[in-house]
């Protein structure tokens, strides 16, 4: 037998799915790592080779390509939390995050980007942070993007619409560039929502995940985590049930919820990695654990995102092409940063206006569509996370900030004169109480006033943070620079929820180095 | 005596209102009840005319159809919610049934000019709490109606035809629910494995733009014609 198929048995023995739980059962490990996502991933890779033996625990389900749904809606109805749903109260927004191994990474856009300078010494000097600059962090960000296969994407998979946005840019003066993306070999099917059935992106199933299963790792998922167990000053380990894919369609069996038998991991050290809503949920559930400091859960930021679909003269072919392709970072100091992007077009077209036979002429303008976004550090728009009653889902308490409401504005309207700037014949904003149609330069300066009111825009975000932040001061934070829990000697949190403030871009290679540093320290502890 | 009468005459009336007279619901649907049904199927009829431009329409488009998998497959908080929003609208007309002809009647049982009436009001309604709920419910349709593969097809935005790849995760793990024994690759099936540091790079030729689409998709549309 090959070493490759020795290899492959192996781990294949490591790795647990849901149809093979018949009963109770209970496993010990140096350290459990609770959440497959970006940052769970990449920690549990970085204990497992530096020889600790590490369990990767994950509520959902492995995707394989043939699993994946090519209906944008159905397929959130999969591999979406709330069947993609879910929603903040206080400023309603949607937004969305993963049940799946591999969380975000399996449906996210592959987007890797470093945070300038700048945020990282607002981060040091705002919460005593020492070792948390974008030096320090540049060899965990290299490494990762050399595993990745971090890079540029190249002109022959850009298409179009991300092309337009480049021309836009310099017609216009502005800056920009290439979206670096962890994708080997990107086709630009535009689908990376629904998950790439090319296998180019490397998400963390495809990546390290099973770097960590090479490296020793088990890896088990459908399970679970109800409740980190602890004693005194140290975590103990977690326990929970088995959970059936798809568990939370009317067709689940396994009886409520699609909960079965019971589990528990005793471990030296237990790494929670749940993702931003959900670890805050686990410690409020677990007796409030972790919270002398009264912040698990508090400071929620997002980056709320604003779009506008233009449409050109010649069709865009806009199917093709990465999905999210081209960048402006020339706005980061004024609070936003500028990209293209696709989605599934019915998912798309749900805020395009109109009714009857316009709204479906309407749709007939989608090959000739482009569609810009800004996502905006809204590091003032605050809220809260709280485990809804009698479940894991959170509650999202979110408002956003008068001072954000205008830098969406403004980037509204540096949107709007990049599609007139690369020749579109027309925009549709889609801001309720401006006109639903803009043909002209004139109109673009609405956008930037007083008419635009928060209820008023169609916002989105995917970008989650603080809710467990990192800071020098264990009153006024839940983890040291480490990762490391303030009130516990062994419990670590690695998700995007220990982030002190909005990253200003996008979050998971920030989230990805951030874990890998304290794994390895982690590691040295153990 | 009196009480009962009067109960019963009053249960009699709301069921003849909310409840009676419904076309029997289309086969094959798991969760939506034929009144749903029909409320969905008379949006869509207005909401999506034919001729706009598109092969199918609204009333072909078996919406009914699309929001019942929709519905089974999501969690019961959010499926309670849609079927709300389904209830409310379908029943409006019988409170507040506007200036269009036919008087207070449930939404389905409106005449086509009097619906798009309705759906007009609604989505220009004053209160942004009703417009809100209005374009909850129009995104349900979209999503939908723009689904539908023949649709997407004309507007050359079906997804491509694309073999699907094996990586480290066909290897690894079984399809949704199977078991290990399930898994029908070997080693050799995938000679670079991702993710490894210094892997070889697959190389993928970019696709082809104009391409062909995705096979399920062009059946669909074909069948359409
Ligand atoms: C559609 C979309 C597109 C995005 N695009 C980009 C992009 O291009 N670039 C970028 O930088 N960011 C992007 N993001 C954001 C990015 O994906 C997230 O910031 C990132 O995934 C966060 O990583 P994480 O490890 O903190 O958490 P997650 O990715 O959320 O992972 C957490 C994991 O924990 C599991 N889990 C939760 N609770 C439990 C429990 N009780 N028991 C067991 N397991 C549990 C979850 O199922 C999940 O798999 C996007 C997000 C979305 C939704
Ligand atoms: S654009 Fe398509 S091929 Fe490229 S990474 Fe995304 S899903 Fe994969």
């Amino acid at each position: 037998m090959s070493v490759a198929q020795d290899w492959l048995d192996s781990a294949r023995e490591r790795v647990r799915v849901f149809a093979q739980y018949d009963g109770p059962f209970e496993e010990q490990a140096d350290v459990v790592v609770v959440g497959s996502g970006p940052c769970g991933a990449v920690a549990a890779y970085e204990l497992a080779a530096a020889g600790k033996d590490v369990v990767l625990v994950e509520e959902g389900p492995p995707f394989t390509v043939r699993d994946f749904e090519l209906d944008g809606n159905l397929s959130m109805t999969r591999t979406m939390r709330e069947g993609g749903l879910r929603m903040t109260r206080g400023t309603r927004m949607p937004t969305m995050q993963a049940i799946a191994l591999g969380g975000g990474s399996l449906v996210n856009s592959a987007i890797c980007v470093r945070p300038p300078d700048s945020v990282f010494e607002r981060w040091a000097t705002r919460f005593d942070l020492e070792r948390t600059d974008r030096a320090s962090l540049d060899p965990h960000f290299d490494a990762i993007s050399e595993f990745l296969g971090i890079a540029p994407t190249p002109d022959e998979v850009q298409g179009p619409r991300n092309l337009l946005f480049r021309d836009a840019c310099r017609a216009l003066g502005l800056s920009s560039e290439p979206i670096a993306r962890n994708v080997r070999g990107c086709r630009g099917s535009g689908e990376c929502f629904t998950g790439c059935r090319s296998r180019a992106k490397q998400s963390m199933d495809v990546s390290y995940v099973p770097a960590a299963l090479r490296a020793g790792a088990r890896v088990m998922t459908s399970l679970q985590v109800q409740e980190i167990r602890h004693s005194g000053r140290r975590a103990t380990g977690v326990s929970g049930q088995v959970v059936a894919p798809f568990a939370h369609g009317a067709a689940a069996g396994a009886g409520r919820r699609g909960l079965s038998h019971r589990f528990r991991i005793d471990a030296r050290a237990v790494v929670l990695a749940a993702g931003c809503t959900a670890t805050p949920v686990l410690l409020e559930r677990s007796g409030n654990l972790a919270n002398a400091s009264g912040q698990v859960g508090e400071n929620l930021q997002f980056h709320p995102g604003v779009a506008i679909a233009g449409v050109f003269p010649e069709p865009t072919d806009p199917q093709f092409g990465a999905t999210q392709g081209y960048q402006s970072l020339a706005f980061l100091d004024e609070g936003f940063k500028l990209e293209t992007l696709w989605a599934p077009p019915p998912i798309l077209s749900i805020r395009l206006p109109g009714q009857g036979a316009e709204l479906v002429a309407r749709f007939g303008e989608i090959p000739r569509m482009a569609v810009w976004d800004a996502i905006a550090s809204a590091n003032r728009s605050l809220g809260r996370v709280r485990a809804r009653r009698g479940s894991l889902d959170p509650v999202l308490d979110w408002r956003l900030h008068p001072d954000d409401v205008t830098i969406l504005r403004r980037a509204l309207r540096v949107i709007a004169e990049l599609f007139f700037a690369a020749g579109a014949e027309k925009i549709l904003p889609g801001v309720a109480g401006l006109p639903e149609v803009m043909t002209d330069l004139a109109q673009t300066r609405r956008l930037e006033s007083d008419e635009v009111r928060a209820e008023g825009l169609v916002m989105g975000g995917n970008h989650v943070f603080c809710t467990t932040r990192m800071h020098g001061d264990p009153t006024l934070g839940v983890v040291d620079e480490d990762g490391r829990c303030h009130d516990l000697d062994n419990l670590y949190i690695a998700d995007t929820g220990i982030f002190p403030q909005c990253p200003s871009v996008n979050p998971m290679l920030t989230g990805m180095a951030l874990a890998r540093r304290q794994a390895r320290v982690l590691a040295d502890r153990l | 005596m009196l009480e009962a009468l009067l109960l019963a005459a009053l249960v009699f009336v709301l069921h003849r209102r909310f409840a009676a007279d419904y076309p029997p619901a289309p086969i094959g649907l798991a969760t939506l009840h034929r009144g749903e049904a029909a409320f969905v199927q008379s949006v869509a009829e207005v909401l999506f005319p034919g001729g706009a431009g598109l092969p199918v329409a609204g009333a072909d488009a078996k919406l009914p159809h699309y929001l019942d998998r929709h519905l089974s497959a999501l969690p019961r908080r959010q499926r309670l919610q849609i079927r709300a929003l389904l209830l409310v609208f379908e029943h409006l007309t019988l409170f507040v049934p506007g200036d269009a002809p036919g008087g207070r009647r449930r939404f389905s049982s409106l005449s086509a000019p009097s619906r798009v009436a309705m759906l007009e009001r609604v989505a220009e309604h004053p209160l942004s709490f009703v417009r809100t709920l209005f374009m909850a419910l129009r995104a349900v349709l979209v999503l939908g109606y723009l689904g539908h593969p023949a649709n997407l097809c004309q507007l050359g935005v079906a997804p491509f035809e694309i073999e699907p790849a094996t990586s480290d995760a066909e290897l690894l793990f079984p399809r949704v629910g199977g078991l290990p024994g399930s898994i029908r690759y070997e080693a050799s099936d995938f000679a670079a494995p991702a993710g490894a540091p210094g892997a070889a790079t697959r190389v993928h030729p970019p696709l082809d733009p104009h391409g062909p689409r995705h096979r399920a998709y062009l059946r669909a549309g074909r069948d359409v014609r």
